[in-house]
Parts: structure tokens; C-alpha cells; sequence
């Protein structure tokens, strides 16, 4: 398989994810390791900090989307089934430097994630558990059966993201493996050298910090179940 | 006038018969339908009680209410758990064998919730809310607990 070798002169380090990113990337990680771990002890003091945490990180991505560095605008990733299809052709074949960020398929997989996760959160809010003292903030807006159900969806849902989560490490090592292409460390430090350079992601600072404030606005609103 | 007295009887008769008939035993369908909707009345009123307290109301009728729901339902389901309506009578439920293997632990941790419900609907009426909210923790543990031992898919 002929692989891209950055030309001599060339920018062997080209930015592909913006801080932001992947400090997202990688606390959804950790919370969600967490929220299952302490959703399978019962401890639900936790796993509700840990739910809000992640609704807020959600929030956060979406705005992340419109505002972000270049990579991380979903007007940069979102693509049709046709890219998307040309783009699996491709994979046959030699290829030549791609655009950094997100490939056709992976954009898909992004707003799969994305919005398995925030199913999950959507459905855990409204989730009451099977002796009707443990519930999620927003549990009194629904009944006792209505709680039961959002809490069945919720177990359901997780089997979807687990599946999905799956699929996504195996597409990691499928790029790895076959493709000797390294998406983990670019997930790390931001820089790859696989890609033209389309210049600086133009991820600005304070966007970031707006965003994340009202992220945390709306994930502390949820907390409270909208009671100030 | 005594074809209608004779029929009267003859329907008491027949009445009371058919009262007595389940004499054998109501199917384990039914015992396991009965004592599951039992368990969510229980829960349904837990609901109804954290709700109060969670929207820093203190209802007394409401909480009150529900507390004796709690308190009754589960002087009830204490008595559905005959042997025969375990996981292996064919019928679909989380009960574990345990319940009919250690009985006495199954029937102590009934009888915990028995008490701390009984207790909570006394505290109910108190409107005191960090005495109420304490108070159905302790009840909430006897169902925890119980189900960590005694239900699946906990």
C-alpha cells in the first residue's frame, strides 16, 4: 500500500485537533468508564455527578461544532452518503494526503457517539430506579412507570454505545494495523504528519470558555431539575 | 315462592363454593402479577415522597398517604412469595431462588421493610423534612438491600 510521505520541506507537523477536542475526547473517556463503573455499584450519588459532567461535555461538543477550530465544526465533517462512499473506495487504492480532521465515515460515527451519548443522558434525567428512591433530577416531572421505562431505554442505550464504542476501537486498529495510520497520538497532541496542511485550526480561546461556561450553565440547570 | 327461596339457596350455595374453591392455591401467574404490582405500588408511593421532598414541598397529605401505602403493601407482599412462584414455576420473575433456599433472611428482610415503612408513615406526618428525607433513606435500604441478595437485575 503506497503511503503518503510528507515531501521534504513539507510540514511533517500539521495541526489536526484543537485543544478543546481532545480534552473532550479524553474526559468523556474517563467519565464514561466512570459512570458505568459507578452505575454497576448503585452508587448513585456518583453516577448522577458523572451524568451532568457528561451532559455538560455534550452541550459543550455541540456548541464546539459551530464555533470550534476547523476540524471540529460539523459543517466540516458532516458529508453525504456519496463522500461517504467514495471515500471507502478510496481506502482500496494509494492515497495521497488527505484534509485533516474527521474522514467521511468517521463524521458519521461522530454524530452516532454523539447522539447515543446524548440519549443516554436525555433518558437518565427522567430515570427512576426499581425501588423509586434513586432517580435522575427531572424523575418528578414523570411517574413511577414513566421513570421505569426511561430507565429501560437508558440500560438499552448503553448496549448501543458500548456496540458503538466497539466499533470505533476497531476502526482504530483497523487504521493501525492495516493502514499504518496512527489516529491515537494525534488524539493525544494535536499534530499529525499525514496530512496536507490547511493551516492553523483558528480555534479561538475564548469561544472555548464561553461555550464551556454555558455548557455548565445548562448541566447545572438539569442538575437542579430546573429549580433555583 | 319456595322455587324461589330453593333457588336462593341453591345460588348461595353454589356462591360460596366458588368463593372456597381457590381453596387450592391461585396460580403462580397470578401470585407473581399480584406481587409485582405490589412492588411498584410500593415504589410508585417512594416516588411520590422523594418528589414532595425533592421540590421542598411537605404535602403532609400527600407523603402521609403514600408512606401508609408503603407500610400496608408490604404487610402484603409478605404473604406472596408461597413456594412454587420461583423462577422455576415456568412464570417470568426476578424473584431468586434464594427467597424459598434462605427463608428466614428473605422473611427478616421483609420484615424490615414492614417496620422502617410502618415508621415512615408516622415520620410523614411530622412535616419535619430532614427527619422525613432520613427516614426514607432507611426504608429505601431495606429494598436495596433485599434486592442485592434476593432479586435479579438489580
Amino acid at each position: 500500500m503506497a503511503r503518503y510521505r510528507p515531501a521534504q520541506g513539507e510540514t511533517a507537523r500539521v495541526q489536526v485537533w484543537d485543544l478543546p477536542i481532545r480534552l473532550f475526547h479524553w474526559t468523556l473517556v474517563v467519565l464514561l468508564a466512570f459512570s458505568w463503573w459507578s452505575g454497576e455499584q448503585h452508587d448513585m450519588e456518583r453516577h448522577r455527578l458523572s451524568g451532568y459532567a457528561i451532559l455538560a461535555l455534550v452541550v459543550f461538543r455541540v456548541l464546539w461544532g459551530f464555533v470550534g477550530g476547523r476540524t471540529a465544526r460539523f459543517a466540516h465533517f458532516v458529508r453525504g452518503p456519496r463522500a461517504a462512499l467514495a471515500y471507502v473506495r478510496s481506502m482500496r487504492g494509494a492515497r495521497g494526503p488527505s484534509a485533516p480532521g474527521h474522514n467521511p465515515i468517521g463524521g458519521w460515527s461522530v454524530l452516532l457517539m454523539l447522539a447515543l451519548v446524548a440519549g443516554m443522558v436525555g433518558a437518565g434525567v427522567f430515570a427512576v430506579d426499581v425501588d423509586g428512591l434513586e432517580s435522575g433530577p427531572l424523575a418528578d416531572f414523570v411517574s413511577f412507570e414513566q421513570g421505569r421505562a426511561a430507565a429501560s431505554v437508558h440500560h438499552f442505550l448503553f448496549n448501543l454505545l458500548l456496540a458503538a464504542i466497539a466499533l470505533h476501537v476497531a476502526a482504530i486498529a483497523f487504521y493501525r494495523l492495516w493502514l499504518r495510520y496512527d489516529l491515537v497520538s494525534p488524539m493525544l497532541h494535536g499534530r499529525s504528519d499525514r496530512h496536507r496542511d490547511e493551516g492553523p485550526l483558528g480555534a479561538a480561546w475564548w469561544k472555548a470558555v464561553l461555550a464551556l461556561a454555558m455548557a455548565v450553565a445548562c448541566a447545572t440547570a438539569v442538575a437542579r431539575g430546573f429549580r433555583f | 315462592m319456595t322455587k324461589i327461596k330453593i333457588l336462593c339457596a341453591v345460588s348461595c350455595v353454589a356462591l360460596l363454593a366458588a368463593a372456597s374453591a381457590p381453596a387450592a392455591g391461585p396460580s403462580a401467574d397470578s401470585v407473581v402479577a399480584a406481587r409485582k404490582a405490589g412492588f411498584k405500588k410500593i415504589g410508585g408511593a417512594m416516588k411520590a415522597i422523594r418528589d414532595q421532598l425533592a421540590s421542598g414541598g411537605t404535602n403532609k397529605p400527600v407523603m402521609v398517604s403514600a408512606a401508609q401505602t408503603m407500610a400496608a403493601t408490604a404487610r402484603e407482599q409478605a404473604k406472596l412469595f408461597p413456594a412454587g412462584t420461583g423462577p422455576g414455576a415456568g412464570v417470568k420473575t426476578d424473584a431468586l431462588p434464594a427467597i424459598w433456599s434462605d427463608r428466614a433472611t428473605f422473611d427478616a428482610a421483609m420484615n424490615r421493610l414492614i417496620a422502617e415503612s410502618t415508621k415512615l408513615a408516622t415520620v410523614a406526618g411530622s412535616g419535619d423534612s430532614a427527619a422525613i428525607t432520613a427516614q426514607l433513606k432507611a426504608t429505601g435500604a431495606t429494598c436495596a438491600a433485599c434486592h442485592k441478595q434476593f432479586r435479579a437485575d438489580n
